[in-house]
């Protein structure tokens, strides 16, 4: 018998059921009251995985589902990609090569390093990657990371782990709690590097957030994005799509005990526009695409997205 | 025969072409007659052509035509270029290297970072030095520099010589770091785009010493010019005399082999040839019926 209960527990999906209202009590002066209640119906809709939430409803939504995961994240994130998102992440930081090494210095630069502005990366894992490389490869010790993040259980984590590595309490690296689509603290033409690394598919308008990236990036600076994407070969894509709608959520819900949430982040994964479509977007926003403008990764699972802001006055 | 009826008449073919690239045989006909009638008709004619097929201004063609304008050297944007270009002079000082990249995107206005800009990193210097001293080359002969006023009078041959030797002598300033470009093409991932490369140089050096050839030689002229040219890049970057000597006389060298070998496979060809005539005539003459 407990055998039974404990299949049912774990065979519990989150199909979302139809919610059966209660009936409220409505007297006749309460519709008035109720009316006025009732959500516009001209309010933009976006999706939440699969669903369709109001704009408004997202940012919550996708707040709670991180700060239901924060503790769990990287535990998580290992055992949904078999270890594979730390090769991701160490090829991403190397790619980019942050940090000016000292013998490549112009003597009389006036603020030396780079201003690496480090999006939706609560946990610290890309900021950390960065100073890492700077410090040890480029020997750089003046490039800092700030690491901004809309959820404050995320930055909480990530401040946590900031006090096992160097950086900790000194000025290369910062916390602020902010929302990517507007950040007014942030002054234009001031960032040199802007690292969105699986945020962007849970932001509400995507579009919003890469022209506030434009904003604050100097002329020459760097937006560089990891995200998921889509896989191209078809037989890869339906042993993917088999592992991403069966295994993640089972996962979630024996390590996490939250099978909710992590059925949010495949469908989520699943609605991320294309490589080639998010390249649009990366364009429209005014930004130089290099060569290709993406990276496919492990065979399109994840796709690194370049643009470079046009420097205006050019020699 | 079913197969036979499904091939389209070249009537139909030659029709069916000129629907699908309209655009490119109204671009030869006015490239071919400029006068002044088609001149003044030309631009609208190209004009709602373009719109209403939006053909990139360059096609990729499979084939060349001398009717067609010239591709350009490489494919890289404004912005690469500029990087690129202010790079080139990095080079003695760091080599080809990601320092000589930096050092070149801040002279252009860039930051550090912007060279993410260039997706091959150092490989894009290279092929880029590789491109425009491949443009130059085209430029000086174009512009009378390289033939002098004798043109007329040398041999293909001779010219082919010349404009090896000057395409080395545009990388006597650079000699010293050029091993860390031929390690930078030898790697497994540049390989294709290196000898896509090469190819162009030596079918450039080609077409512009006037070989003609369209024969099977087309593709023997372009290996032989091809392999003389990287072997004599390797000879360079070891090269200690001032103005190339060394790298010139092995130049030489290779071109009497070349001719040495063209003798050789001829001869081998004319013997075939003579043997296979004699027992096909031995053959003949017993009464086979071949």
């Amino acid at each position: 018998m407990s055998a039974r209960s404990a299949w049912r527990a774990l065979h519990y999906s989150a199909k979302r059921r139809a919610i059966q209202p209660t009936t409220p009590y409505r007297c006749f002066s309460c519709t008035r009251q109720a009316s006025e209640q009732a959500k516009p119906d001209h309010e933009r809709m976006t999706h939440f995985g699969f669903t369709n939430v109001p704009e408004s409803e997202k940012e919550s939504r996708v707040g709670a589902v991180f700060s239901s995961v924060a503790s769990s994240y990287d535990n998580m994130n290992d055992l949904m990609s078999l270890g594979i998102h730390r090769l991701w992440k160490d090829h991403f930081v190397r790619s980019l090569n942050p940090g000016t090494p000292v013998a490549n210095r112009p003597p009389h630069a006036k603020d030396q390093g780079w201003n690496i502005l480090d999006i939706a990366g609560g946990t610290g894992d890309i900021a950390f990657r960065m100073l890492d490389h700077a410090s040890n490869i480029n020997h750089d010790l003046q490039t800092r990371v700030t690491i901004s993040d809309i959820n404050a259980d995320m930055l909480a984590e990530g401040r946590k782990r900031s006090t096992a590595t160097p950086y900790y309490n000194t000025p290369r690296l910062s916390f602020v709690e902010a929302n990517a689509e507007h950040m007014p603290h942030i002054p234009s033409d001031s960032v040199d590097l802007y690292t969105v690394v699986f945020g962007i598919r849970n932001f509400t308008d995507k579009q919003a957030a890469l022209n506030e990236a434009f904003r604050v990036l100097k002329p020459g600076g760097v937006f560089a994005c990891m995200e998921f994407s889509k896989v191209e070969n078809g037989l890869f894509d339906a042993v993917y799509k088999r592992w991403n709608f069966s295994a993640i959520p089972l996962i979630g819900q024996i390590v996490a005990g939250d099978r909710d949430s992590y059925q949010y982040l495949v469908e989520s994964i699943e609605r991320f526009p294309s490589q080639e479509e998010f390249r649009g977007m990366i364009q429209k926003a005014g930004f130089l695409i290099p060569g290709k403008g993406y990276e496919n990764l492990t065979g399109g699972i994840a796709a690194i997205h370049k643009g470079i802001k046009p420097v205006t006055t050019q020699v | 025969m079913a197969s036979l009826q499904r091939l389209p008449a070249p009537q139909r073919a030659i029709s069916s072409i000129q629907l699908i690239r309209p655009t490119r045989l109204i671009h030869t006909i006015n490239h071919h007659r400029p006068s002044p009638s088609s001149a003044s008709q030309s631009p609208s004619t190209t004009l709602t052509t373009n719109l209403s097929f939006k053909t990139p201004s360059i096609p990729i063609r499979t084939y060349h035509s001398q009717l067609h304008p010239r591709l350009p050297p490489h494919e890289y944007t404004n912005s690469q270029t500029a990087i690129l270009t202010a790079s080139l002079p990095h080079i003695p000082t760091h080599g080809v290297t990601a320092a000589a990249l930096t050092a070149g995107a801040r002279d252009a206005g860039f930051l550090d970072v912007s060279v993410q800009l260039l997706p091959r990193g150092e490989f894009d210097l290279v092929l880029f030095w590789l491109a425009s001293r491949r443009g130059l080359l085209r430029a000086k002969v174009e512009g009378g520099e390289v033939f002098g006023a004798n043109a007329e009078e040398l041999s293909v041959q001779e010219k082919i010589k010349i404009l090896v030797l000057e395409r080395l002598r545009m990388n006597s300033e650079i000699k010293d770091v050029w091993q860390d470009a031929l390690a930078q093409m030898s790697l497994l991932g540049n390989i294709p785009l290196s000898l896509l490369e090469l190819h162009a140089l030596s079918n450039d050096i080609l077409t512009l010493a006037g070989d003609t050839a369209v024969d099977a030689t087309w593709y023997a002229r372009r290996m032989g010019v091809g392999a003389i040219y990287a072997s004599a890049e390797v000879v360079m970057t070891r090269d200690p005399t001032p103005d190339l000597l060394e790298t010139e006389a092995f130049v030489e060298r290779r071109f009497e082999d070349k001719e040495v070998l063209k003798g050789k496979v001829e001869g081998i060809g004319s013997w075939v040839g003579f043997w296979g005539n004699t027992v096909l005539g031995v053959g003949r003459s017993w009464g086979l019926k071949i």
